[in-house]
């Protein structure tokens, strides 16, 4: 089986029943997805799996666009389109490797998007353009786009801001993963963001302020910024570190190692957690 | 070909994306703030619908260019080339190229053709785009040419960056010249000299075979619309047969159509003298006109003559090359 190129490809089609266990489900394929090397972008995974299983409950199989800005977060979308059936599980399992088509950071061949960008901070361009797209063609989709916080010190974000609420673009609705974790450290300790719920505003964007781990909350956020007439916001709030214990509190969210040891314990946390019907 | 100076056009290009745009849905116009300035207010006249205000904000613009074009339109993307190549490098590069986009990216105002200065005097942007995998290069030289460019190039695989001038657009070419992307034009003979010219550099090229010619020098023109990807072939057939070769082109010699040349002659084994002609290692300056900058940085007709009868050795000094003198309306290089 081969994954769909893009969620929005007609006839593609999926379900979500439970969004709270497919984001446990993220976590426990996400640490498997990474413990193969010992390392990766599991922080990543860990703070947008809420997000990314609201996306996967509210977006419309085969017509909704999702544009993943940061290219690193692909393996969230991997481990949820695994989940809900649209990846095989030895295509998942190549995640990383030599030769395979789930590169780590996302590419041109990367499946399930509309958009990813590598080089970080170009989403929203791309996201903004599709839905201009849309509109000029009357076709009724949604443009979803996940952004990290990190890629919001990025000059073109903000330019596409601009453009995006200048032009009404309100089909578009953006998530910003707010886990305050960039290469170099803590976001605010790098450069100040906040306020960005304000930022967002002055913008010409409504923006909404949530908890990112309440999968309820993003959920209905996302379905309530479809009537809103304005280019839409949510700032989630996250760890790189949630719903997973037994992770020291040292781990470097950009890039975390993961050890035989800790591996096995991940799994054994996530899988409990699961009702153990998932090992 | 016509015979300096040269009568002008205003807005060519211009007229011929709506032509264009008549004919074909798909096309879209964006614009960085430059609208008029590049010819599209025309666009956006006929076609409001079709034309997006991008503003100052290259970055994004590229980005919504290439979103566009994923969903099947053929956005033709207009600035100046510094702010055309020069700031939304990155996103052209990962965006556009990479992906293999129809972005058509315009950039206006060649090298020294602008007084503005480094700020506005795209020097380099032949040399970004050219070092981009799969991306088209294109300096083409007359209004004759620019009328059949957007056709021309429309259904191109790939990106696109295509250079033009601003304002006055000479015509040097006749009117039934078929502008070709898949060959350069050898527009004239001879056997000592192999010159090949690109964009604003053809009409000071023409110039300096004629002057060379009064002097029983032969020279090759050979005109280069597509830099990139270059007709090798054209390229070291004519280099073969002539003693030495010479490259003009409104940009430095590095990285653009010089450099160019300079490789299919060391891959081809051609071992002939090569003078390029150009701006050296060096940024311009801002000045009251772009002739005064095109004489100062060793863009003239005397340059190119200057440079050949050197390459062949001549004795003494060279032959001076006179200036045709441009009513207001006409073009005359330098």
């Amino acid at each position: 089986m081969s994954p769909p190129a893009r969620l929005s490809d007609p006839g593609t089609r999926w379900e979500v029943d439970d969004p709270e266990r497919l984001a446990t489900a993220i976590r426990l394929r996400a640490v498997r997805m990474v413990a193969a090397q010992g390392f990766g972008y599991l922080g990543q995974a860990l703070s947008c799996a809420e997000q990314v299983a609201a996306l996967f409950a509210v977006a419309r199989p085969g017509t909704d666009r999702i544009v993943c800005s940061p290219g690193h977060y692909v393996i969230a979308f991997y481990a949820a389109g695994a989940e809900v059936g649209l990846i095989g599980a030895h295509a998942l399992d190549s995640y990383g490797h030599d030769g395979s088509a789930l590169e780590a950071i996302g590419t041109e061949r990367s499946p399930l998007f509309d958009y990813v960008a590598g080089s970080l901070g170009q989403g929203l361009s791309a996201a903004a353009g599709l839905a201009l797209s849309d509109r000029l063609r009357g076709r009724a989709v949604r443009t979803f786009a996940l952004l990290s916080d990190g890629e919001l010190e990025e000059g073109q974000v903000w330019e596409a801001a601009m453009f995006a609420a200048h032009h009404r673009l309100s089909s578009l609705t953006v998530l910003v993963d707010a886990n305050n974790s960039q290469v170099d450290g803590p976001v605010d300790t790098i450069t100040t963001i906040e306020p960005v719920a304000a930022k967002w505003a002055s913008f010409g964007w409504e923006p909404v302020e949530l908890d990112g781990h309440d999968v309820h909350a993003v959920s209905q956020a996302l379905v309530r910024a479809k009537d809103v007439s304005r280019p839409v916001a949510l700032i989630c709030r996250t760890s790189t570190a949630h719903g997973l214990d037994c992770l020291p509190p040292d781990a470097d969210g950009h890039f975390i190692k993961l050890p035989p040891e800790l591996a096995a314990a991940a799994v054994a946390e996530l899988t409990a957690r699961l009702g153990g019907a998932h090992a | 070909m016509r015979e300096p100076p040269y009568q002008t056009e205003q807005k060519p290009y211009g007229r011929a994306l709506v032509e264009l745009a008549r004919r074909r849905d798909d096309v879209l116009c964006l614009s960085g703030d430059l609208t008029r300035q590049c010819e599209v207010d025309l666009f956006q006249d006929a076609f409001p619908d079709r034309f997006i205000h991008a503003g100052m904000a290259e970055a994004n613009m590229i980005g919504v260019a290439a979103a566009l074009a994923r969903c099947g339109h053929i956005p033709f993307v207009h600035t100046f080339g510094v702010f055309a190549t020069r700031r939304p490098l990155d996103q052209i590069i990962n965006a556009v190229a990479y992906p293999r986009l129809p972005v058509r990216i315009v950039g206006f105002m060649p090298g020294v053709s602008s007084p503005g200065g480094p700020s506005h005097q795209a020097i380099d942007d032949v040399a970004l785009m050219r070092g981009i995998p799969g991306m088209t290069v294109i300096d083409i030289a007359d209004a004759v040419q620019a009328r059949q460019v957007c056709a021309a190039i429309v259904d191109l695989p790939g990106p696109v960056y295509l250079r033009l001038k601003r304002g006055e657009i000479p015509l040097i070419f006749d009117n039934d010249h078929r502008l070709a992307l898949d060959r350069a034009d050898v527009l004239t003979s001879g056997g000592e000299v192999a010159l090949f010219a690109s964009g604003m550099m053809l009409a000071p090229s023409l110039a300096a075979a004629a002057v060379l010619a009064d002097h029983r020098i032969g020279v090759a023109v050979v005109h280069v619309p597509v830099v990139k990807p270059l007709d090798d072939a054209t390229v070291a057939a004519v280099s073969a047969a002539c003693q030495v070769v010479l490259t003009a082109e409104n940009h430095l010699v590095t990285g653009g159509l010089g450099s160019a040349v300079a490789e299919v002659l060391a891959e081809a084994g051609l071992g002939r003298p090569l003078r390029r002609i150009g701006l050296r290692d060096t940024f311009a300056e801002g000045a009251g006109t772009a002739p005064y900058l095109f004489g100062k940085y060793g863009l003239s007709t005397g340059s190119i003559v200057e440079s050949a009868w050197r390459a062949l050795g001549r004795p003494g000094q060279a032959p001076a090359a006179g200036v045709t003198d441009a009513r207001p309306g006409e073009y005359s290089p330098v």
